[in-house]
């Protein structure tokens, strides 16, 4: 656990992104970029990984529930030396291991996803092991607001509430789209944190590119003394860091050409660091 | 067969704390042993199987045993992608028991009868698929899921046609069960329920016939299924379920790729319950009763 601001910079983290895309071929990298300072910042102060070690005993648990945004997550597994620069190089490589989607198979992801609402169950139960084991594990499922429209995580969410679930944490990506158009446009999600709240969960609501506030809003809820779930709700740019691709849902599912490849990293370089 | 799973359930538990009973809102009285002997580790879920699946690979994935109830109309049949993506493809040691399978609500009519899921959980890799006929069966499937290196499913059907072994067994996942003696050239091979009736049908009608029990259908030792097939000039499958991908097509499949030999399948037809009555009268709506059986043999046999 560390505060230090050089690791996990979310503008390195793009780059990796944006370099496992144009290896790639079509790739959901608005969803990747939305969610880049909420993994910054869970794996730079909250997350322990005894070891570093991705399967360590007694670990946290970070179940990346919208596995759309996978990317983001294999660029911190490059940080923390999980992954290596061939991996990253390689991305699609016939053969290679790591997919559009997250695969439970590999290590440091918890879940395999991507078809939508499964991880949030999955957490639950992670979160429901931990308090029978009768020990301080936490566990923090990233879910998009895309996501919200599927039946289990309202489940799941009387579940967690039901069984005082204090260890477990949402936190919904909610960049204002799904795969289709704009969630406003497709189901209505109204307010969240009231949704969340009535669900019986201790609830902020955070701008999710602000570093400082979504690691305030994460230790707040963590310390508080509410033996209720917590959610947070990020909002956030779908395609946040590219000028061009913010708020633009073509960059939902996309690839990359040599031109725009050079011109994301161009803007990238403009974005001023916050 | 319902005491047998009860108590059954119950010594499972109290043997080992990592076991964690789920139930989707369904069971009653079921669980009463197990609640009295084990109560910590009982979770009425409540009615949101999704959530309860996925709740039971977080559990599982975290060291604990988890069994899940359900009716098999709704386990694994309205979850049954949470059991492909958060179960059996990481091979988690989750035991799912799906009960009331085939007919036996009959009263209740489409939503509770469940003729499909042995087609839909024989077909997901790394699944186990049980289908006791009697409560040794299932108390030897119960005994054999404690071991379990993967995913199960526990299909229970109607539980109360009587014994088809005379004490208990000690089968290993995968074993054909041989439970009426007969020759080589007829071979009647059931699952679940339809065991019971294809002895009835053998002693009454066609004494040859040799009657095999398939409490596993998946794993399934193939060399016992080819070995029957190389000898036997007909077989014929029972299953209270679909004729359609279920035990019927596993075995033909089977047996069209090493040993053609003729398979009559007898189950459900392509088709849901239009009436409801008492599960006897539903059976012989479906022609499932062992009249209606052993004339389709018949004229099988006549077509030969």
């Amino acid at each position: 656990m560390t505060s230090d601001l050089s690791r996990f910079d979310p503008r390195q983290l793009r780059r990796t992104v944006l370099e496992m895309a144009f290896a790639g071929s079509t790739v959901h990298i608005g969803c990747a970029f939305s969610i880049v300072e909420i993994l910054a910042v869970l794996y730079r102060t909250h997350l322990r990984y005894p070891g570093n070690e991705p399967d360590a005993k007694g670990r946290d648990y970070l179940v990346l529930s919208k596995g759309h945004g996978v990317m983001a997550q294999y660029a911190c597994m490059r940080e923390l030396g999980w992954l290596d620069d061939h991996a990253i190089k390689n991305y699609f490589a016939d053969g290679s291991h790591l997919k559009g989607l997250s695969d439970s198979r590999i290590p440091g992801l918890e879940v395999t996803s991507g078809s939508l609402g499964h991880g949030f169950s999955v957490g639950v139960g992670l979160a429901l092991a931990a308090k029978r084991h009768g020990s301080d594990q936490k566990v923090f499922v990233v879910v998009g607001d895309g996501e919200v429209n599927e039946g289990p995580i309202w489940e799941g969410a009387l579940f967690s509430a039901h069984h005082q679930l204090k260890n477990f944490m949402v936190i919904v990506d909610e960049n204002g789209f799904q795969a289709m158009g704009r969630t406003s446009e497709v189901l209505e999600l109204d307010s969240l944190q009231r949704k969340f709240e009535a669900f019986g969960f201790e609830v902020m609501s955070v701008d999710g590119h602000d570093q400082q506030a979504l690691d305030q809003a994460i230790a707040t809820l963590s310390s508080s003394g509410k033996l209720s779930p917590k959610a947070v709700i990020a909002r956030t740019v779908k395609g946040k860091g590219v000028a061009f691709m913010e708020d633009d849902n073509r960059w939902h599912y996309t690839r990359l050409t040599a031109d725009s490849y050079r011109q994301a990293l161009a803007c990238l370089e403009l974005e001023p660091a916050r | 067969m319902r005491a047998a799973f009860s108590k059954t359930l119950a010594e499972i538990g109290s043997a080992d704390p990592r076991v964690v009973l789920l139930t989707g809102d369904h069971g009653y009285a079921l669980f009463d042993e197990f609640r009295k002997v084990c109560p910590d580790q009982y979770i009425n879920a409540g009615i949101a199987e999704q959530n309860m699946i996925g709740v039971a690979a977080g559990l599982a994935r975290a060291g604990f045993r988890p069994y899940v109830y359900g009716l098999s109309a709704f386990v694994p049949i309205r979850v049954l992608e949470q059991i492909k993506i958060d179960l059996a493809h990481d091979r988690l040691p989750v035991v799912l028991i799906g009960d009331g399978a085939g007919m036996v609500y009959s009263h209740l009519g489409t939503s509770h009868q469940s003729t499909e899921d042995i087609a839909v959980t024989r077909v997901l890799a790394n699944l186990h698929v049980y289908s006791p006929a009697d409560r040794h069966e299932l108390t030897r499937c119960l005994e054999l899921s404690t071991q379990a290196s993967t995913t199960a499913y526990l299909r229970i059907g109607k539980a109360d046609r009587g014994d088809v072994h005379t004490g208990p067994i000690t089968a290993s996942v995968g074993d054909l069960l041989l439970v009426r003696q007969g020759g080589p050239k007829l071979a009647f091979l059931a699952t679940g329920s339809m065991v019971r009736t294809a002895i009835d049908i053998a002693e009454r009608v066609y004494p040859e016939a040799a009657v095999w029990s398939a409490p596993f259908i998946k794993p399934i030792d193939s060399v016992s299924v080819i070995d029957i097939a190389r000898q036997a000039r007909t077989i014929v499958c029972m299953e209270e379920h679909s004729i359609h991908a279920g035990f019927g097509s596993l075995i033909s499949e089977m047996v069209a790729e090493s040993a053609p030999t003729r398979v009559l399948r007898i189950g459900v037809q392509d088709r849901y319950s239009k009436d409801c009555g008492t599960y006897d009268f539903l059976m012989q709506e479906h022609g499932l009763d062992a009249t209606s059986v052993a004339e389709r043999i018949g004229q099988f046999l006549k077509k030969a």
